[in-house]
């Protein structure tokens, strides 16, 4: 835990940026590619998450690796000593919305989710 | 502060409050702040530098990027790896003024290129994520559960309230701002605004159209005067 020392985040992130003052923390290349299918794990989150519940168990395809930072399962709490990476995941409309309208059957949704949550689909 | 008086009214000289009742939140604020400038975590002029900085945040910056991005293929190509280096072209410095980004803004910021075939159109369903460094602050529609909630599961419907309707064939495409990645969008350049200059088409893409509820159209800026509708037979 950082409690003890406030300028924690300003003397790693000034003149950078954050995430860009995560850059190179994860601990290895990502897990997951551009294209490939994947499917959105339940874990538990009884404190806190950004891990919407309507895309627990969708399957999508990561369109875009952002970044490396800490999971905001973490971060809230000030455990910052570990990254991940991070991933959009595109998914269809009608995959996430059961009565999303077969007319529209082209839209898509797309959020971002730390590496944790991925499973390959 | 009361007067005495000498002679006899009819009603109390208290003023009346300009504002009835202060929010539980602005209580919050100004007990927390107090609090922290008591303590010496920041000062009064610290707070009201930043306060300045806030307030004058605004859309054009990323208005002007768009604008730029459909002028010169160059620069829409810095606009889509590095937006924050595109930033420092129309006077953002990202990273100010702590030096490494304000509160909940984060400094990576994505472009989400809209085709005839493609719309896109942000929201954060957890809070309200949003790129005010060169966006400005967020409206208030964009805060309210309203639009977070509905968004994300009835776009269409939410996009006709806004009076945008868009063919089936074209796909929406919603993006979830969830994480430390912020959006603005770049719609298709319309069709009328040939032979422009880049101050003629900054001044057509306004926020909702860096949001992605509306379209540009030439002619409907953010000053423009509006011919508003009346009833027929209605003298005006």
């Amino acid at each position: 835990m950082s409690h003890g020392d406030r300028d924690h985040h300003a003397k790693i992130a000034t003149g950078k940026g954050d995430p860009q003052c995560f850059k190179g923390t994860a601990d290895g290349p990502p897990k997951f590619k551009v294209g490939q299918r994947v499917r959105i794990k339940n874990l538990p989150d009884i404190f806190y998450t950004r891990c919407q519940v309507y895309t627990r168990g969708a399957v999508g395809e990561v369109a875009v690796i952002t970044h490396e930072s800490p999971a905001p399962e973490d971060e809230a709490w000030g455990h910052v000593d570990k990254s991940e990476w991070f991933y959009i995941v595109r998914f269809k409309q009608k995959d996430l919305w059961p009565e999303y309208p077969a007319a529209f059957a082209n839209d898509t949704l797309q959020t971002e989710f730390s590496e944790r949550w991925l499973e390959p689909a | 502060m009361s007067k005495k008086h000498d002679h006899d009214h009819g009603h109390d000289h208290k003023a009346a409050p300009m504002v009835e009742e202060i929010s539980d939140f602005e209580a919050l604020e100004i007990a927390v702040r107090e609090l922290a400038i008591e303590k010496g975590l920041f000062t009064a002029e610290d707070h009201r530098r930043f306060t300045e900085f806030a307030e004058q945040i605004g859309p054009t910056p990323a208005a002007r990027m768009v604008a730029k991005a459909w002028l010169d293929p160059k620069f829409k190509q810095l606009l889509f790896t590095d937006v924050i280096e595109a930033s420092k072209h129309v006077g953002v410095d990202y990273l100010k003024p702590t030096g490494f980004g304000t509160p909940s803004d984060y400094t990576d910021v994505r472009v989400l290129e809209d085709t005839p075939t493609l719309k896109h159109v942000v929201v954060c369903t957890l809070c309200s994520c949003y790129p005010r460094p060169i966006l400005g602050f967020q409206p208030e529609w964009y805060r309210t559960p309203n639009y977070r909630r509905r968004l994300v599961r009835w776009p269409r419907q939410v996009l006709a309230e806004f009076g945008l309707s868009l063919p089936p064939e074209v796909e929406i495409r919603v993006e979830d701002s969830n994480q430390k990645c912020r959006f603005i969008v770049m719609p298709v350049r319309p069709k009328g605004t040939e032979g422009w200059t880049e101050d003629q088409l900054t001044a057509i893409v306004t926020r909702d159209c860096l949001i992605g509820v509306a379209l540009p159209k030439p002619g409907v800026t953010t000053n423009v005067k509006l011919q508003v509708m009346h009833p027929p037979g209605q003298a005006h």
